[in-house]
Parts: C-alpha cells; sequence; structure tokens
C-alpha cells in the first residue's frame, strides 16, 4: 500500500538569488519538475548551507516525513517505493533506453555546466566566485570558493575534461541537444505521450541553459538551434510550473535576475 | 579503445594494420592507440573514429538519426555505469592486478617503464573511481566497490534487455555502438582473472555471449571453444587491447557528420589484408587508408 505524501514535504536548495549556480539550479529543477509531473506538492525551501545538510553533499535534496533523499535518481526510486511512478509504462527496452539518455544528460550537460562554471576562468571570476560564499563573511567565502573550485577540476582532470578547451566544451553540449533533438521529433514528450524522468531531467537542465545569464550567450546559443527543444521546455514550463502558487521556483526565477522564455 | 577501434575498423571495411607498441611512450605524445596514415597522426579514439570516417569507412551509414542519437547516449551510459568497475576488475581489485594485469603490462613493455607505468595506471584508475563515484554517503573503498558492481551489473542486464534476440544492436549489420559494447565487453569475457564476479554476471546474459563470440568468429577469426592455432599469441593480443582499453579515459563520443552520409560510402566487408601482431614485433606502418 502506497504511504501518503505529507503536506510538508520539503525540497531544499542554496539560495535563489544570490548563492545558487547553474549546475545546481538544473538539478534543483529537474527535480521539482518531476514532482510537480508526479502531482506531489513540495515546498522549496532555500538554504545557505544547503549543500552541507545534504546526505551526498549535492542539492537538491528533500525532506519528507522522517526521510532524507538527495539526487533525483534515488529521489526517482524513493518515490517509485511510495508508489508513485512515471515509468511504468514503458517497456524493458525502453527503460533501458530512458536511462541510457538519462546518463547521457547527466555526463554531457551536467559535466559542461561544471566546467564552465569551475574550469572556464572568466566566469568563475566574474560569477562563480562571487555567488558561491556570498552568504558568508570574508575570508570564509573566497575559502570555500576555491575549495569547491579545486575539487570539481580535480574530478574534471581524472575523467579528462581538463584538457578540453571551451569550444570543444560548447561542440559536446551541441552534439548531445542534437541527440536530444533527433530521440524528442515531433513528440510532445520524450517517450510519446506521458513524461517521464528523463522528461524532468532535460527540461531541468535545458531551461537552466536557456534562463541564466552568463558573461557570454554561447551556451544557450547551442540550445536555441533546436527548436523542438525550446519548445519542450516552453511546453512543460507552461503545464507544469504556471498557475502554481507564486513561490514556486521556475516562475521566481523567471522574473528575478534571469530572463524568461516567455517574452 | 584499441579493441575498440579493431572492431570499428573491421565493421567498416578498413585495412589497418595493428602495431603493438612495446612502450607506450614511443607514441608520439605518449598516448595509445596511435593511427599513422601516410604522415597524419591521430591519437585520440573519437578522432580516430572521425578519420576513418572521413576517409569514406563508416559503419553508421544506414543509421537513422534517432539510432545516431540512441547510440550517443548508450555509450555515455556504458562510460558511466561500466567503465568503472572494468577499471576496478583490472586495475583495482589486488589479486587481479597483482596475478595478471600487472605481470602483462610489465611483460609487454620494457625495462624500466614496467616498473612504473603499471603502478601509475593503477593509481590513476583507483583516483578515477573514487573522484567520480566515491562521495558521501559511501564512506569506504568497499562500499564503493559494491556500488559500481552493481551499477555494472545493472548496465549489462540493460544491455541484453536492449540486444533482445537481435543479432547486433540496430538490426543486422554491425555500427558503432556494436564496437563500442564489444571493446567494453570482451575483456570481460574472454580474459580470466581470479576473481570474476563481473564475467560470471555476464556469462548468465547468454545473448550478450553470443554477440560477442560472433563478432569474435566472424571478424576476428578465432574459434569459440578454447584457443585458436596462436593460442597464447591471441590471448596476449587482447590482453593488450584490454590494457590499453582501461587506460584511456577519454571521451568516445563521435560526431554525426551529415556531409558523410552523402557521400559514397563502401559497404563493410570480410578483411583479408589484416593482421594481429602480438608482441611486440615490429611490423611495417599501418596501411594507407584510401577508399
Amino acid at each position: 500500500a502506497a504511504e501518503p505524501w505529507p503536506e510538508n514535504a520539503a525540497l531544499y536548495q542554496q539560495l535563489k538569488e544570490e548563492q545558487i549556480l547553474l549546475s545546481d539550479n538544473a538539478s534543483s529543477l529537474a527535480v521539482q519538475a518531476f514532482l510537480q509531473m508526479c502531482n506531489l506538492p513540495i515546498q522549496v525551501v532555500c538554504r545557505a548551507n544547503a549543500e552541507y545538510m545534504s546526505p551526498s553533499g549535492k542539492v537538491p535534496f528533500i525532506h519528507v516525513g522522517n526521510q532524507v533523499v538527495s539526487e533525483l535518481g534515488p529521489i526517482v526510486q524513493f518515490v517509485k517505493a511510495k508508489g508513485h511512478s512515471l515509468s511504468d509504462g514503458l517497456d524493458e527496452v525502453q527503460k533501458a533506453e530512458m536511462k541510457a539518455y538519462m546518463e547521457l544528460v547527466n555526463n554531457m550537460l551536467l559535466t559542461a555546466e561544471l566546467y564552465l562554471q569551475w574550469c572556464d576562468d572568466i566566469t568563475v571570476e566574474e560569477i562563480t566566485h562571487p555567488r558561491y560564499g556570498s552568504p558568508y563573511p570574508w575570508p570564509l567565502n573566497r575559502i570555500l570558493s576555491y575549495q569547491k573550485q579545486w575539487e570539481v577540476r580535480r574530478k574534471m582532470k581524472a575523467i579528462g575534461w581538463a584538457g578540453k578547451t571551451l569550444e570543444q566544451v560548447l561542440e559536446d553540449v551541441d552534439q548531445c541537444c542534437q541527440a536530444l533533438s533527433q530521440r524528442l521529433g515531433t513528440q510532445p514528450y520524450f517517450f510519446n505521450k506521458q513524461p517521464t524522468e528523463l522528461d524532468a531531467l532535460v527540461f531541468g537542465h535545458l531551461f537552466t541553459i536557456l534562463t541564466t545569464q552568463l558573461t557570454t550567450d554561447e551556451l544557450s546559443e547551442q540550445v536555441k538551434k533546436y527548436s523542438n527543444l525550446t519548445a519542450f521546455c516552453r511546453r512543460i514550463e507552461q503545464q507544469y510550473f504556471e498557475g502554481h502558487d507564486k513561490d514556486s521556483s521556475a516562475t521566481v526565477a523567471a522574473r528575478s535576475a534571469k530572463r524568461s522564455l516567455l517574452r | 579503445p584499441q579493441s575498440l577501434l579493431q572492431a570499428y575498423a573491421k565493421f567498416s571495411g578498413a585495412p589497418l594494420t595493428v602495431n603493438t607498441l612495446s612502450s607506450s611512450w614511443r607514441a608520439p605524445k605518449g598516448d595509445v592507440p596511435v593511427l599513422i596514415s601516410e604522415d597524419i597522426v591521430i591519437s585520440q579514439p573519437a578522432k580516430i573514429l572521425n578519420f576513418l570516417r572521413k576517409q569514406k569507412y563508416n559503419a553508421d551509414y544506414e543509421l537513422s538519426a534517432k539510432q545516431g542519437a540512441d547510440t550517443l547516449a548508450y555509450i555515455a551510459l556504458l562510460e558511466e555505469k561500466l567503465l568503472p568497475a572494468l577499471l576496478h576488475t583490472f586495475w583495482v581489485e589486488a589479486e587481479n592486478y597483482c596475478s595478471v594485469t600487472k605481470p602483462w603490462f610489465s611483460s609487454k613493455i620494457t625495462f624500466p617503464l614496467s616498473l612504473y607505468l603499471p603502478g601509475k595506471m593503477s593509481r590513476e584508475a583507483l583516483n578515477r573511481i573514487l573522484l567520480t563515484r566515491g562521495g558521501p554517503p559511501l564512506y569506504s573503498l568497499t562500499e564503493v566497490e559494491a556500488q559500481i558492481y552493481r551499477d555494472a551489473k545493472e548496465c549489462l542486464n540493460l544491455l541484453s534487455k536492449r540486444l533482445g534476440t537481435s543479432q547486433f544492436f540496430f538490426g543486422d549489420t554491425p555500427t558503432t555502438l556494436d564496437a563500442f559494447v564489444f571493446g567494453f565487453l570482451a575483456p570481460i569475457y574472454k580474459v580470466c582473472f581470479p576473481r570474476v564476479q563481473l564475467q560470471e554476471h555476464l556469462k548468465q546474459l547468454p545473448n550478450l555471449c553470443r554477440f560477442c563470440d560472433d563478432i569474435l568468429t566472424c571478424y576476428f577469426r578465432l574459434t569459440v571453444s578454447g584457443h585458436s592455432p596462436a593460442g597464447q599469441d591471441t590471448a596476449d593480443a587482447n590482453l593488450q587491447k584490454l590494457t590499453q582499453l582501461v587506460n584511456k579515459e577519454s571521451n568516445l563520443i563521435e560526431k554525426m557528420d551529415d556531409n558523410l552520409r552523402k557521400s559514397p560510402q563502401h559497404p563493410p566487408r570480410k578483411l583479408t589484408t589484416l593482421k594481429l601482431a602480438a608482441g611486440g614485433e615490429e611490423s611495417s606502418p599501418l596501411n594507407r587508408l584510401s577508399p
């Protein structure tokens, strides 16, 4: 029997206006979209130390009842255990495909976002460092930023992305978007009529890329080349985020320092 | 990557001679595998694949755009879920490393590199596993190991479901994805390790075993049962291939170039001119790749 979903379920992320970064915002939006698609109400709570509160060190994480679960993968499984699932209607081959595409997005888009945030010097100086440490006083803000940067760069080096130039990273993003665009085709969602966690993940990343102002527009240009992807994002935004209460992250984010798709 | 590239070359019919390098430092820029054609030297697997395609050896000609997209996605899945476990089996698992990988690798490369290089590759493999998979809530190496093997087994299951009963992943002719999957699976399948949990799991998936065997018999001319006449040599060659495989961690996503689809394409044909050079013998430089 499915356990009821409590009213006070909360999703924690970093501070929206000042602190949160591109990659974390994308992940958070993906989870929010997923929960909206499952019709599970969730409240978004912003905390400066969200990263440290999370059991795995990554945002976002949800606090439901007396359990804390972080990251999209485990959250999907947790929600499934509660009896809600978006991918039950898929057969085995489709489920395999869905997992493969989710890995593609994580592998390419998320890594590209991390690269841009932490390995591209201009972006690091102008955007990442000021934002990441903003809730803390000097010198803590600088120390935390540098520490995180060192960590991310180590990881990039281990997977071989440290040697890439920005152009190569943008090319990879382009390939990924091309693959997603080709897979989506003219369908409303990736697996035709019903949205799945893949749709939520893709929406989270693409919407964030499209609506975040960085030092250059190159990243969002890569996505804009594929009109079915922008239409996809607009459709999900309209269906799942408009018309909800004003606290919903997507519409507030759209109104503040970031631009909205519906202009 | 080396077995992957050989498989790809075979699928697309490119004449390719395999030069086993006894010292990775002899390769230009220290990178293996290396493709040398006339005066052009290309060292990364992705670029080698591109080069082969531009020379009109294209195994993906028949694929639709969607299948091309699927290829990219499945390759990402392989890299994310299967590669850590593969690295672990070869380079980090103590028994395997000491009894199989290290002696093999040391015997193939010259002194004094043989003292330094296996250790370095082992450290790099462990580093990569820990950095990409080892964050909290997994705090000890054994927990990380358990998780990556779980992921690898799930990945193998997914591949098996996707393959189903067809001969190759996209119908009757092999493509880039088949080359990739073969490149990842063949070492697990063929090499005898003391600790073999991944191999046992693979053997429970008969369609994947059949897939590997098919490619080996058709394209590499090895007999399925036991060893071929050059038994030990081919086992050597396989092991050499797989050590290069786990050495390479570069991103192996290929570009889908529309121009290539319009160019005349040679259908994949059986190779008659391939020879596998085992054991560090010096053979002539790679044949010229001409359409």
